[in-house]
């Protein structure tokens, strides 16, 4: 599957590669994502948006008013969770008294997709994929398929989340994030917890090569809690699919808690340690659907023949870039690895 | 090409614990339709509900789950999944193979625990709920891969009331494209204030039993179920018993209305347009179609004006609806399972409550449960957002 034109809405200036020199801080263990304006969408329906749903909008929008797409297919963890805990709120709090329906109405988490789609009154396939952190991977994959069914044709696949009060307090509460925690040294302590994210990144796909920014060539993820079967899994991925050139880089998920570091270092020691390694989510933070950012830093990889140099974890002498391997995991259970080619 | 079909079935709903349950209640015209006996909520007194009729804590000792952490709704997947597994023969191995996929959909997913959600999400105490990781859109299907030990792709549709329907059509893309051999799929969705305080404000729910199609329609019921399919390439369900294959499948957003249908049915005419395309049938060849007709005055209109517009003469339908409430995420492979009920025993269930038709449209849903020779069956799911699925399932 061919990614052509993409956006990346994220707490960066991700209209180009980030500046080195520009990177915005995390506040309280918070990555708030830039929000872009928003052309064409009326103004009584802007102000009922939740923040994902805008930022789906900015990234989304922008590509479906230059492509014509025979398919939307969204990945998003919690989608409307703002608007969802809004009007549960409300029934709590008002004991289930007489409500008003729009947060419920924006709380589906197939908003995102929906009001595309609408707003373009595009009517062909729709979908949302929620698995948590596999929902963008299911939505490449739907998107792959898609492609296939229909050769020639534009799809317009997506990752978006937003940082929720409501989603921020049960992942914290879980011991996920980490208030203390900031961007600038996120790699540095081998501690637990990470720092939050959000964003959106959305792509046009087709299965036609002129002039596509990369080749998503190969997609697999799964559930595990066991190292080994994960290791066991990525080194197969790596032996049926990935040729042994110099020119081939990692981008890793590696997010700054210290409990799910061994497996990412597990992926890079597989690859052997002349492998250049980039991380990213010090300028993402993370989040269910970050791989949507990292699949974005790897088509601006392949576009540029390189990344700034504050991304590399380790020193390299790379010249041209090929190949780009992805492994990302959501909280220690969720895997994925995606081969993204020239 | 091969075909997908249906080797195991498994449903739970408020008509009954087992496919034949449920067929039976459908062949006896009798609705779960009632008085809510376990759901809490200020709505019980006033509102009938489609309630599966056992306790939280009796359905876990009957599946022997001792996890605090299980939620209704994913009690509910758990039975369910359990049936059509069982049903299939699916070993251990089978489960644990890389190409053994596991598709789910819910609405409300862990947040049928409003109230626990509610101290959690607000951090109103110091320490957490024992269902911090209950809650997500995808809890139940990360519940099923634990317990069942899935070794292959997984995934949970959120299109609100079309999510099972899509998981299924999203299953049968994967076995048709080579992504997986063997793939459970449906979905569940419990009663929770969330929902019925959502729909109650929307003033879509009717006070009494609904009556699909009918005039005088005044809403639909909630209800709660759980329903999974597994779904095989034919050349590897050599030897099994085989219910039915997926024929075809179709998708398409309304681009109309957060919560409500164009007039005109765009999305309902091109799901059903696409599902015949996909299955290359004519729609004279449709013999019934399981209709979404939640009894809402917005889909049941649409849905029928949909159909009038792309079948010359529409084919005999009906809404289980009335019997099992709607219930939501669980909606599209509940249906499936009835459809798939239909072609195996060669006969179509009733639409209850139904008088008058509709002034506009003027459709009158079948009224008795009767043999009938059925070659392939459709199945309508629309949900929030515009999103619109249409399944065909056909006679092996």
């Amino acid at each position: 599957m061919y990614i052509h034109q993409h956006i990346c809405i994220s707490p960066q200036d991700t209209s180009d590669l980030v500046n080195p020199d520009n990177i915005r801080p995390s506040v309280e263990g918070k990555l708030i994502a830039l929000e872009p304006a928003l052309d064409g969408v009326p103004p009584g329906m802007l102000r009922r948006m939740s923040k994902a749903v805008r930022m789906g909008m900015g990234a989304g929008l922008p590509l479906l008013k230059s492509h014509t797409v025979d398919g939307i297919v969204i990945g998003t963890a919690n989608g409307g969770m703002e608007d969802c805990i809004k009007f549960l709120n409300q029934i709590v709090d008002y004991e289930e008294g007489l409500l008003t329906p729009a947060h419920f109405v924006q709380s589906t988490p197939n908003a995102i997709a929906g009001l595309q789609s609408l707003l373009t009154q595009n009517r062909s396939y729709n979908a949302t994929h929620v698995h948590q952190g596999l929902a963008f991977e299911n939505a490449l994959l739907d998107a792959g398929m898609l492609v296939a069914e229909n050769p020639g044709k534009n799809i317009l696949v997506g990752g978006v989340d937003e940082i929720s009060t409501y989603n921020y307090n049960i992942d914290l509460l879980a011991g996920w994030y980490s208030k203390t925690k900031s961007n600038a040294h996120l790699f540095d302590a081998k501690t637990p917890h990470t720092i939050a994210g959000e964003g959106a990144a959305m792509f046009i796909v087709s299965d036609q090569a002129a002039d596509a920014a990369g080749n998503l060539e190969q997609l697999e993820f799964f559930h595990s809690q066991d190292t080994a079967t994960v290791t066991d899994r990525f080194r197969h991925f790596i032996a049926d699919f990935v040729p042994v050139t110099d020119n081939t880089i990692l981008i890793s998920g590696e997010n700054g808690d210290g409990r799910q570091l061994p497996l990412y270092v597990e992926c890079e020691e597989a690859l052997g340690s002349a492998l250049p390694v980039v991380r990213y989510k010090h300028l993402s933070g993370e989040y269910p659907t970050a791989s949507s950012f990292a699949l974005w830093l790897a088509c601006q990889a392949l576009q540029q023949q390189g990344l700034p140099r504050h991304l590399f974890k380790n020193e390299h002498s790379l010249q041209a870039i090929d190949r780009v391997i992805l492994y990302n995991q959501y909280q220690g259970k969720q895997h994925s690895f995606m081969l993204v080619s020239k | 090409m091969s075909r997908i079909v249906v080797t195991g079935i498994g449903i739970i709903t408020a008509i009954g614990d087992t496919p034949a349950e449920n067929r039976s209640a459908l062949r006896r015209g009798e609705t779960g339709i009632g008085h809510a006996r376990h759901f809490t909520s200020r709505y019980t007194e006033k509102l009938p509900f489609g309630e599966i009729n056992q306790e939280t804590a009796a359905l876990a000792v009957r599946l022997g789950v001792k996890d605090a952490a299980a939620t209704r709704t994913d009690l509910i997947a758990l039975y369910a999944a359990s049936q059509a597994i069982a049903d299939a023969g699916l070993t251990p191995a089978d489960l644990m193979d890389k190409n053994t996929a596991l598709i789910g959909g819910s609405t409300v997913g862990g947040m049928c625990l409003t109230d626990e959600m509610y101290a959690d999400a607000n951090a109103t105490g110091s320490q957490g709920s024992p269902y911090l990781q209950s809650y997500s859109n995808s809890a139940n299907t990360s519940y099923l891969q634990k317990q069942f030990g899935i070794g292959g792709l997984i995934d949970t549709f959120n299109t609100a009331c079309s999510s099972s329907a899509n998981a299924i059509m999203y299953a049968a893309r994967l076995l048709k494209s080579g992504k997986a051999k063997k793939v459970i799929a449906g979905g569940a969705d419990s009663l929770s204030k969330y929902t019925v305080n959502g729909f109650n404000a929307l003033m879509i729910l009717s006070d009494a039993p609904c009556r699909p199609f009918d005039a005088g329609r005044k809403g639909l019921n909630l209800g709660e179920a759980g329903a999974f399919l597994v779904l095989e390439r034919e050349e590897e369900a050599a030897g099994k018993n085989i219910y039915a294959c997926v024929e075809g499948y179709g998708n398409s957003n309304d681009a109309f209305h957060a919560s409500s249908t164009s007039a005109e049915g765009h999305g309902p005419f091109l799901s059903m347009q696409r599902a015949l395309q996909s299955a290359a049938l004519q729609p004279g060849q449709i013999d019934f179609i399981n209709a979404h007709g939640t009894a809402t005055e917005n889909n049941d209109e649409t849905e029928t004006v949909a159909m009038k517009r792309l079948f010359e003469k529409p084919p005999p339908f009906a809404s289980t609806k009335s019997y099992t409430g709607h219930t939501l995420g669980a909606a599209g492979a509940v249906e499936a399972v009835f459809s798939i009920l239909n072609l195996q025993h060669q006969e179509v269930y009733s639409s209850l409550h139904f008088e008058q038709p509709i002034e506009t449209t003027g459709l009158i849903p079948i009224l008795a449960c009767s043999a009938t020779p059925l070659k392939y069956v459709m199945s309508n799911s629309f949900g929030f957002g515009g999103n619109c699925t249409s399944l065909i399932f056909s006679k092996i």
